[in-house]
């Protein structure tokens, strides 16, 4: 077990102590069925999305990664990295594991923050499949519109976060 | 358990690109992959699990009614506030979250902090960055990741408010309950 995990599992004890004092097991059980039916619906995709990630990575062309989103790339590696997150396919159990490799490759953080904000912000399959369904299109259309230039903003703060950090302590 | 349509896509992304792994770089390709996959799961199934028995603690203390009524028109900065720290606690997928969002829209929330709630929930969700982003990316690139985001979805339901009010961008009625 990692310290982050021990620290994790020392949170669940806790609230898990919280939610009995004031709801009972009731409430525990509410809160399990809730976890439960979460984890059923990964059982699956979860191993899979893995197994899809992992086989990517050995055959994407990594050695490019760092050419066009290396921490050297500034503004137009955090525009483009922006883009590609918004391309990057799926829910987190994808997208993670092929961040991580595209971090490993070579990009620089600051492109890397503005990639996973990119995946967050315009993720297609979650716009295809519930918001446009529930909320209509020019819903979508305005919520689109209104956080467009988040990722890039997000890469920006990062880079200038990192260049403060690099001045004070080095 | 059932074995869902969404399931079989990702068997069918799994099986095509361990298939083309096998084409271009041989069995050895694949065994490589089977590796690394098999490492990443054993590393992030410990937090995993704790993540998701948070989410469904989380819920046990979220009320949807009391937080639907401060989210009005005319909440201002506030509402926006509120909408996005709601966002930031919700719990789970957009199978989850989605229902939350339209149940607000019902219960009078504007468009402005309709978004900052969805902006908050994926771009600065702790469920999410708990469960998936400490795992895999460590604590100090989540971290960094999570305060540069932090008043981006404020910023976004703001935009929308001025939008609905500049141009002609309107969404719907909310449909009555």
């Amino acid at each position: 077990m990692t310290p982050v995990a021990l620290i994790l599992w020392g949170i669940v004890t806790l609230m898990a102590a919280m939610v009995g004092a004031r709801k009972g097991t009731a409430g525990l059980r509410g809160a399990g069925v809730f976890a439960w039916g979460q984890a059923s619906s990964l059982a699956i995709r979860l191993p899979m999305a893995l197994l899809a990630a992992s086989f990517l990575t050995q055959i994407l062309p990594t050695d490019m990664v760092a050419d066009v989103l290396g921490p050297e790339t500034g503004l137009w590696g955090i525009v483009l990295a922006s883009v590609v997150g918004g391309l990057l396919p799926g829910g987190p159990m994808l997208s993670f594991p092929l961040a991580l490799v595209i971090w490993q490759s070579g990009a620089g953080e600051a492109q890397t923050v503005a990639l996973l904000a990119g995946w967050s912000v315009f993720a297609m399959h979650r716009m295809l499949a519930f918001e446009a369904p529930m909320m209509g299109w020019r819903f979508v259309a305005l919520r689109l519109l209104s956080s467009c230039a988040l990722p890039v903003l997000a890469g920006l703060l990062a880079a200038s976060v990192l260049g403060l950090f690099e001045i004070l302590f080095l | 358990m059932k074995i869902k349509k969404a399931d079989w896509v990702f068997v069918g992304v799994a099986l095509a690109s361990g298939a083309a792994c096998w084409t271009l770089l041989g069995p050895s390709g694949v065994r490589a992959g089977l590796r690394d996959a098999g490492d990443l799961l054993l590393m992030i199934l410990p937090q995993l699990g704790a993540g998701l028995l948070i989410g469904g603690l989380v819920q046990q203390f979220v009320d949807r009614e009391r937080v639907a009524a401060m989210l009005g028109q005319n909440s201002g900065f506030r509402g926006l506030g509120l909408a996005s720290m709601a966002g930031m606690l919700t719990p789970g997928g957009p199978f989850a979250s989605f229902p939350l969002v339209y149940a607000l829209w019902v219960a009078g929330a504007d468009a402005g902090a309709l978004i900052a709630f969805i902006t908050a929930w994926s771009l600065i969700g702790i469920n999410r960055l708990v469960i998936w982003e400490l795992p895999f990316m460590g604590a100090d690139f989540a971290l960094l990741r999570f305060f540069v985001s932090l008043p981006l979805p404020i910023l976004a339901g703001l935009i929308a408010r001025w939008l609905v009010q500049a141009t002609p961008l309107k969404i719907r009625e909310a449909p009555r309950s």
